[in-house]
Formats: C-alpha cells, sequence, structure tokens
C-alpha cells in the first residue's frame, strides 16, 4: 500500500515537473517572439498553453485521487496540497504567456522601442520562473527564497518600463498604440513574475511547513 | 516451531495425566473391592461359628444392621434375613453365590444394582447343617468413586495441567532458542542439533555461491562504470516512469544537471524541450533525435527505447556534443556562399561586356577597353579558382609537390622580384634582409605562402611606405618575417583575417581574393611550420613563419 502512494506520489513529482518545464517553454517561446519578431513561435507559446492546461486537470485528479485514496498525513500532505496550489499558479503562468504571444502578433519592436527595458524585464521574469521550477526539482529552499527576492527586481524594471514608455508616448504621439501593448506585455510579465513567487512560496511551504506569509 | 513443540508437548501431558487418573481409579477400585470381600469373608466366619453356636438366636440377637445377612436352608428357602421379612422372599438355590457354597462349601459374587451406582458383594458360607449364611455389603461403583473425588481431582487435574503448560512452554522455548540464535548469514562452527548439520552445509554453500554470483555482478556492473565514465558522450538509461537507472558524469555535463538520488525522474536532470521529446519519443517506441541549443552549445540527444517482452522497458539516450561539428557545419555553409558569390561577381561583370559588345553597341576605339576588362575579370575568376583548388588540396593533405630541401632567401628575392611591378605602382619599397636559411618543405607551397604574405604587405600597404623581408636561421630552425607600415589589423579581426573570404577591406573592392592569408595558414600547418602575427593598427603588421630546424 505504502509502495503504491510512494509510486503515485513520485508520479505527482514528474508530473509536475513536466508542467514546469511546459511553462518555461511557453513563457520562453513568448519573449523571443517578442524579442525577434517571429509568430511561428507564438504558435508555439499559444500550443504550450493548451499543454499546461491539459496537464493541470491531469495533476489535478491525481492529487484529488491520492488524497482520497490514500490519506496522507505531514509531509505528504504539505507536498500534495502545495502542488494543487503550485499548478493553480503554473496554469495562470502559461495562460499569460499565450496572451503575450498573442500580443506579439501586433508589436513589431523598431529601433526606438528596442531601447526599452522589455527584454531584460523578460530574461528576469524567465529565469524566475526557471528557478522556481528547479528549487521545486531539487528541493532547494535557498533558491525558493531567491526568486522572492528576485520578484522586487522584476517590480522595479516594470517601473522602469512604465517611465520609458511615458516618456516615449509624450516624444512621439502616434506611438502610443504600440505603446499600450507593450505596457500589457510588461504588466503581464510582471504578474508571471508574482506566479513564480507564489510557486516558490509553495516549494517553501511544503519544504518547512510555513508558508513564507505567515511570517 | 515453538508453537508446535509447546503443542504436542502439551497434547502428550495432557494424555499421560489423562490415561494415569484412569489407570489409577482402576487398580484402586479392584484393590478396594478386594477389601471389602475379605472383610465380608470374616464377617461371614463370625456370623457363621455365632449361627453354629446359638442357631437362630444369635441372628435375631443385637446383630448389627449395617451387613445384610440372610440365612438360607439347604432347599433354598430363606430361614432369616436381617433386612427384609424372610416369608415374602423367594427361594435363593438359584443365587450364584448359594449355589456355589451349597456345592463347596463357600461362594460369593457382585451384582449391581438397578441403579448401577451400587455394587452389592455377596459372600456365603455352607454350616455343618447343610444350610447356607449369607452375607453382603454395598460398594460405590467406580463412577460414583471418581464423581465423590471429582473435587479434588479437578484441582489436581488443574494445577497439573498449568504445570504442564507452564514446563511445555519453557521447554519448547529453550529447544527453539539455540535454532534462533544461529546466524544464518555465515553459519559457521557447530550446529545445536546435529539434525541441523545438512541444513547448515546446504545454507553455507548458498551463501558462498551467493557472494560470488554477486561479486561477479559488482565487477561488471563497475567494468561497465568504467567503461561508460571513460566515454565522451554522455550514457543515461531510464525506465518506463523515467526513473534513471544508470548515467556517466559526461551525461551530468552535458545534461547540466546534479547527480540525480536514487530513483530519481531523468526530467530532474534536464527539462529542456529537446529532451523531454526524446523521452516522450523513445517511451512510446519511437527512436527520437533532438538538438539541444543552449548559451551557444550545442548538444544531440539520441533516444532509443528499449524493448521487454514485446512492450518499451525503458530507455537508452546517448548525448553528443555536437557543438564543433555544428561550427564546422556552418563555417561549411558560410563558404559555400561565399565562393558563390565570389564567381558569380567577375562572373557578371564577364556576362555583361560580353553582351555589349555582342550588340554592337561599342565604338571600335573601345573594343580593347572592354576585351581588357573580360580579361581581367576572367584572369580574377582563374586566380580564384587556383586558390580554392590550393585549399581544398591542403584540406585533403595532398600539395602534389614533393618535399625538398629549399633555400629561403633565393626564394624570397624571387618572390620579391615578381612584386617589383605592383610596388612600384603603389609607391612601396620592397626590402630584403638577413642572409641564407634552408628549410624543408614543398617548394610551391613555400613559394605560396611567402608570395602571399609579401603580396597582402603591398596591397595594404600606404603610398611610400616599405615591405622588409627579414630571412633568418637559428638554433631552432630558418624564420621568415615580413614587416610591412601598413593600415594594421585591429586586434578582433587577429584571428578572423586567416578565415576564409574574410577581408578586413569589406567593400571587397581590393584586387585579392580573400584567399591569401588562409592558403598561408593551412600552408604553414601542412609544412609543420609555427604561423604568428603582431600588428599595431595604422602603424603595420608582421607575419612571421618559423620552420623546424633541417
Amino acid at each position: 500500500m505504502r509502495n503504491k502512494f510512494d509510486e503515485q506520489l513520485e508520479k505527482l513529482h514528474v508530473e509536475l515537473i513536466q508542467m514546469g518545464a511546459a511553462c518555461e517553454d511557453a513563457i520562453s517561446a513568448a519573449a523571443e517572439a517578442l524579442l525577434k519578431g517571429d509568430t511561428a513561435l507564438a504558435d508555439a507559446a499559444e500550443e504550450a498553453e493548451k499543454d499546461i492546461d491539459q496537464r493541470e486537470r491531469e495533476v489535478e485528479n491525481l492529487c484529488l485521487k491520492l488524497l482520497l485514496q490514500q490519506q496522507p498525513v505531514a509531509r505528504d500532505l504539505r507536498e500534495i496540497s502545495a502542488a494543487l496550489k503550485m499548478i493553480s499558479d503554473l496554469e495562470r503562468i502559461g495562460d499569460q504567456a499565450a496572451d503575450i504571444a498573442e500580443l506579439t502578433r501586433y508589436i513589431h519592436l523598431t529601433d526606438g522601442l528596442s531601447r526599452l527595458h522589455i527584454g531584460e524585464m523578460a530574461r528576469a521574469v524567465i529565469a524566475m520562473v526557471t528557478d522556481s521550477v528547479d528549487s521545486f526539482v531539487k528541493g532547494d529552499l535557498a533558491l525558493a527564497r531567491a526568486v522572492r527576492a528576485a520578484d522586487d527586481q522584476v517590480d522595479a524594471l516594470f517601473e522602469q518600463v512604465k517611465r520609458e514608455l511615458i516618456d516615449l508616448i509624450a516624444a512621439d504621439a502616434a506611438a502610443g498604440e504600440v505603446g499600450l501593448d507593450i505596457l500589457m506585455v510588461a504588466k503581464y510579465l510582471e504578474r508571471i513574475g508574482d506566479h513564480a513567487t507564489n510557486v516558490a512560496e509553495w516549494v517553501e511551504y511544503s519544504l518547512t511547513g510555513v508558508h513564507p506569509s505567515d511570517d | 516451531m515453538t508453537r508446535k513443540i509447546f503443542r504436542s508437548m502439551a497434547a502428550v501431558s495432557l494424555a499421560v495425566l489423562a490415561a494415569s487418573l484412569v489407570l489409577i481409579v482402576g487398580v484402586l477400585h479392584g484393590y478396594f473391592q478386594n477389601q471389602v470381600l475379605e472383610e465380608l469373608r470374616q464377617k461371614t466366619t463370625y456370623a457363621a461359628l455365632g449361627v453354629e453356636q446359638a442357631g437362630m438366636d444369635y441372628l435375631t440377637g443385637d446383630l448389627p444392621r449395617s451387613s445384610r445377612v440372610t440365612w438360607v436352608a439347604a432347599d433354598g428357602t430363606v430361614l432369616f434375613d436381617n433386612w427384609e421379612d424372610p416369608a415374602a422372599m423367594a427361594n435363593h438355590a438359584d443365587r450364584a453365590e448359594i449355589r456355589e457354597a451349597l456345592l463347596t462349601g463357600k461362594g460369593s459374587s457382585a451384582r449391581y444394582s438397578d441403579t448401577l451406582a451400587e455394587k452389592t458383594l455377596y459372600y456365603a458360607l455352607r454350616l455343618s447343617d447343610g444350610s447356607v449364611l449369607r452375607v453382603s455389603d454395598t460398594q460405590d461403583t467406580v463412577w460414583l468413586l471418581v464423581l465423590e473425588a471429582v473435587q479434588p481431582v479437578a484441582f489436581v487435574l488443574l494445577a497439573a495441567l498449568v504445570l504442564a503448560l507452564w514446563l511445555s512452554g519453557r521447554v519448547a522455548r529453550q529447544l527453539v532458542a539455540p535454532i534462533n540464535a544461529m546466524d544464518l548469514e555465515d553459519p559457521e562452527g557447530e550446529p545445536p542439533y546435529e539434525e541441523l548439520a545438512p541444513l547448515l552445509g546446504r545454507i553455507r554453500s548458498q551463501n558462498r555461491q551467493i557472494r560470488r554470483q554477486m561479486q561477479d555482478l559488482r565487477r561488471r556492473q563497475e567494468e561497465f562504470g568504467a567503461i561508460t565514465e571513460n566515454m565522451s558522450e554522455g550514457l543515461l538509461v531510464i525506465d518506463r516512469e523515467t526513473r534513471v537507472l544508470s548515467y556517466n558524469t559526461a551525461a551530468l555535463r552535458l545534461l547540466r544537471g546534479a547527480k540525480p538520488q536514487a530513483g530519481e525522474s531523468a526530467y530532474a536532470l534536464n527539462r529542456e524541450m529537446g529532451f523531454r521529446r526524446c523521452v516522450e519519443g523513445a517511451l512510446s517506441g519511437q527512436r527520437t533525435e533532438q538538438l539541444l541549443e543552449r548559451d551557444g552549445s550545442c548538444r544531440q540527444v539520441i533516444a532509443s527505447p528499449v524493448q521487454q517482452d514485446g512492450a518499451v522497458g525503458g530507455a537508452v539516450l546517448v548525448v553528443l556534443d555536437v557543438t564543433e561539428k555544428e561550427q564546422r557545419e556552418q563555417l561549411r555553409r558560410e563558404f559555400t556562399a561565399n565562393v558563390s558569390h565570389e564567381l558569380k561577381t567577375p562572373l557578371t561583370s564577364i556576362l555583361g561586356t560580353a553582351e555589349i559588345l555582342e550588340n554592337g553597341l561599342v565604338q571600335p576605339v573601345d573594343i580593347p577597353h572592354f576585351a581588357g576588362n573580360i580579361h581581367r575579370e576572367a584572369q580574377r575568376l582563374i586566380g580564384l579558382v587556383n586558390d580554392i583548388i590550393k585549399l581544398s588540396r591542403l584540406d585533403e593533405g595532398d600539395s602534389g609537390g614533393q618535399w625538398e630541401t629549399v633555400e629561403l632567401h633565393a626564394l624570397a628575392e624571387n618572390v620579391l622580384a615578381q612584386l617589383g611591378q605592383a610596388a612600384e605602382t603603389k609607391q612601396v619599397t620592397l626590402r630584403l634582409e638577413g642572409g641564407k636559411a634552408l628549410a624543408r618543405g614543398v617548394p610551391q607551397i613555400l613559394e605560396e605562402i611567402l608570395y602571399n604574405l609579401c603580396d597582402n604587405a603591398v596591397a595594404y600597404n600606404r603610398p611610400g611606405g616599405s615591405v622588409t623581408v627579414t630571412v633568418e636561421e637559428s638554433e631552432q630552425g630558418a624564420r621568415v618575417a615580413v614587416a610591412d607600415t601598413g593600415v594594421g589589423i585591429p586586434p578582433e579581426a587577429r584571428e578572423r583575417v586567416f578565415e576564409r573570404f574574410y577581408r578586413l577591406d569589406k567593400s571587397h573592392s581590393g584586387t585579392g581574393t580573400g584567399l591569401g592569408l588562409s592558403i598561408v595558414k593551412h600552408g604553414a600547418a601542412y609544412l609543420g611550420a609555427k604561423l604568428s602575427l603582431e600588428s599595431q593598427v595604422g602603424v603595420g603588421s608582421t607575419f612571421t613563419v618559423e620552420f623546424p630546424k633541417v
């Protein structure tokens, strides 16, 4: 009985890694689509989002099955409940990556626009998502905490992009439409950063039993 | 085993207990009966004496009523009975004891009463007058005896039972304890019971066999590990659930994963999309190949399914570092593109000029000019093709010439003489310094190296500049240095100038093919010479070729 339980827990772990990896794919493809203007990558991001939705349902089923049939306690219970919370954050990351991919179809980064810090912001967010998934895969508490610290940096970059866009629109009113699109992208990226932080917090909870927001 | 022994012993003791009870009761009962009979005989003897002397008076006197006394006449008529009325009693001649007494003088018998709870014992004696005197007594039956004794017997039984159970348990444990204490991993020494000796011998030999097989397995595992460890290719074996079964350090390095824990999924090592596709593909039974590109390095993953009993039981993944291969492939593609471009430019020029001439659009006076154009472009084309042929020969390692010992000073003189015209046009002074020096090599390649170096030195020079060729011979071998006072090469381009078709002057306006320094590099490598470059932008460059000692 225990053996079966351990097997299922392991399966849950692998499913979560795959879902996290799919999120990384989605956000990377969306960012590449934005920076290189490649619509094929935008399609890839939207494809990845569908994969993520599918995986979310599978992991959810697995978690509920584990909870009902095995009635786990202590650390196992924490891991499963953290997994249930994590998948909704990962699913949101996938959705927002797809939203960014959709927007990139209307944005063509000209020389003036490429000076914005949107590229840096995208890279910082990708690093956050990668690190949060990594912290889960390796059970790395220090890395999970580093993700929370990185969120401040992304927030600062968001403020910077916002100021740059204000200057841009003030200088050239014709850039208003694309400027707003870029602001949306920046907002989505900032939200993805928040979701990555949530994932890292749930990793911390499953490892220590204390959710960082309780401190 | 303890339980079995305990049960058997308990059963045996209970059986013994029950049997002895039955025996004792039986023996005691017999003994008691004899006692009673003996007593009865004495009583009868006394009573008979009394009757012989006193007759009926003795009997009617105060005879104790505890025993029944009957006097029977010789014909069986009851004369007296102290319990019942003699007149009402039947003729007793047919009673066993009386019949016996009448015949032999004495007789006895025992009869159960109706209830069976009592047994009546009779003893009869024949008196001198022929009549018979009989005395009887009752005795409890065995069952009654047992029934009366049931309480103490039960108590004794219970005590014996408890004692038997306790002892059986103890003994059983004591018997089994040495068996339990045996070390089956290492059953050396004498067995506690000799009956166990064959079993222990068998275990010993099987232990030895298992140890040998384990050692074999471990050695094979180590051999396999050592072989795979020395592979530069990464090797990863996973099971159906993507758990890592075996890996080598090259795999960890190429996949950039940390050492996996036992039973960890391969996805914990790497979760790049290509890798995941490979794993999924292989586990669904398809051989899958993917390229993983990250941070400028390129790795190829080849995943093959492992078939087990007709189903996919796992997968073997081989990871190769193909960064260099990809780079070479990239260079080859660039070379092809460049060659086509370089060949096309003069041909387009020739085609255009020829068309103009063909259509008669040219004044006869201008014909030599146009023909000269065609001639020059055709020459450039031939030069280019020749250079490409030379390069590809050097690449193949086939120069087509014989190795000879060549005097470099004379060779340099010859080369400079060929370039005299060009130097004059560019107003560049040519100088040759140093003395005789010998080197071994293919004369055509040596000349090619010197020619290309000097040609570049002239071409990239400034008007009024100079080219100095120094030929020296030292302990290490011959050395030729070509120094110019030209434009110089910026540091970031110093590696790239030796690449095919690379030009400092991006406009491609020069007359060269862009292959000169590439030929120098490959030629020097072919001859085993060392090529070095020093340069300062705006001041000039010095190319030095050092040949091994002859």
